[in-house]
């Protein structure tokens, strides 16, 4: 093509047209904190690991306890509580390997790769976290329905109530519906936060991938 | 010791700056915007510099940090084209010879449609601007050979395109 190579050719005799710094203007640069895409990503996937930590931390107090044990729901929660745990440290180990990997002397195809894995991690975190929330909400309805202070009252209705099937349908999906909502409402945060954050990075990726297929 | 590595590693990037000078005027739109993709890359070449072996030229190792810090960096896509570097940066032509206004034209559509590039397809004209062959190029972009060649003549093609509508 001509004119590229025309433009190749101007390209080259442009050499010292470029800005040229001193090696103490590039020293000020190198002192910088990046801003990198990959900087961001850690900044944010650690306020995750705090943020769902903390609730688990900040939920648990002596009143909630006694809450939980008038519920028939101690063992459930214990259990919980390890495998939530052990399944952070798994997380936090997995992403700080992630993190390391990634480096930008690798090529642009492996250096996407292994950003999008750093925040596949943090993703399958924030799921794996609220599947549990989810889990945990379904058992509080339970243990409040059958053994909260108002249990009786509500059993009592749906005696009254002479359908009580459908009554109990009614309370499920309520509290399906009410999950659900919760659920969708993280579920579109992230979208977005994600979907602002990893757009380019996402498209550039696409636009490898395409070239290989 | 830390100050000897900052010491080499200063001396390299000063020979060697424009290479980022270069890719940041292609993937920046503004004075602003490529000082902050100047200092973005120049964080993440210090920051690699230790594990840098020697075992490629400073330089190509550099077009690569360069690069992939240019196509992962997060930044608001600004669609407007300034013109300050091609008033101020480029396109002196006062060195050519004959001056040739049809020929100024031309090449600062083909500035603009390059510019106007997805962010790989501007990285595989960059290389190509400057003289990398298909072996370093496949090896910088992480694709085959043979793709970086089909995917070279349909850029090609596209330039033209916008050039010659």
């Amino acid at each position: 093509m001509k004119e590229l190579d025309k433009f190749k050719e101007d390209w080259k005799s442009r050499e010292g047209n470029y800005p040229k710094l001193d090696k103490d203007a590039l020293y000020q640069l190198i002192l910088k904190r990046s801003s990198s895409i990959v900087k961001w990503l850690f900044y944010i996937s650690i306020a995750e690991f705090v943020f769902w930590t903390s609730i688990s931390v900040l939920t648990h107090d002596n009143k909630t306890d006694q809450l939980i044990e008038q519920m028939h729901l101690s063992i459930f929660i214990k259990v919980l509580s390890v495998i939530n745990y052990a399944v952070l440290i798994y997380f936090i180990t997995l992403f700080y390997r992630n993190y390391k990997r990634v480096t930008f002397t690798a090529s642009s195809k492996e250096l996407i790769e292994r950003i999008l894995k750093v925040k596949r991690t943090v993703t399958q975190y924030v799921w794996f976290n609220l599947f549990i929330l989810g889990i945990s909400l379904l058992a509080g309805f339970f243990g409040l329905i059958h053994y909260g202070p108002e249990s009786e009252k509500i059993f009592n209705m749906a005696a009254e109530n002479g359908n009580s099937i459908g009554f109990w349908v009614l309370i499920t999906v309520i509290c399906l519906l009410f999950i659900g909502v919760i659920l969708f409402f993280l579920w579109g945060f992230y979208r977005i936060l994600y979907g602002i954050l990893l757009k380019k990075l996402k498209n550039n990726h696409r636009e490898l991938q395409r070239l290989e297929h | 010791m830390e100050k000897k590595l900052e010491h080499i590693f200063l001396t390299e990037f000063e020979q060697h700056q424009n290479i980022v000078h270069k890719i940041c005027s292609l993937y920046t739109h503004d004075r602003a915007s490529h000082h902050d993709l100047f200092q973005e890359v120049s964080i993440q070449l210090w920051k690699a510099f230790p594990k840098f072996r020697g075992d490629s030229k400073f330089s190509t190792w550099m077009y690569r940090v360069a690069l992939n810090t240019a196509i992962t960096q997060y930044r608001k896509n600004k669609k407007r084209t300034d013109t300050y570097d091609i008033e101020n940066v480029l396109f002196k032509t006062q060195a050519y010879e004959a001056y040739d206004p049809k020929e100024e034209q031309q090449l600062s559509l083909m500035y603009a449609a390059i510019k106007e590039l997805n962010d790989i397809d501007k990285a595989l004209i960059f290389l190509y601007l400057e003289d990398k062959n298909y072996e370093e190029i496949s090896m910088t972009l992480g694709i085959s050979e043979v793709n970086a060649r089909v995917k070279m003549n349909r850029i090609k093609k596209k330039l033209k395109k916008i050039i010659h509508p």
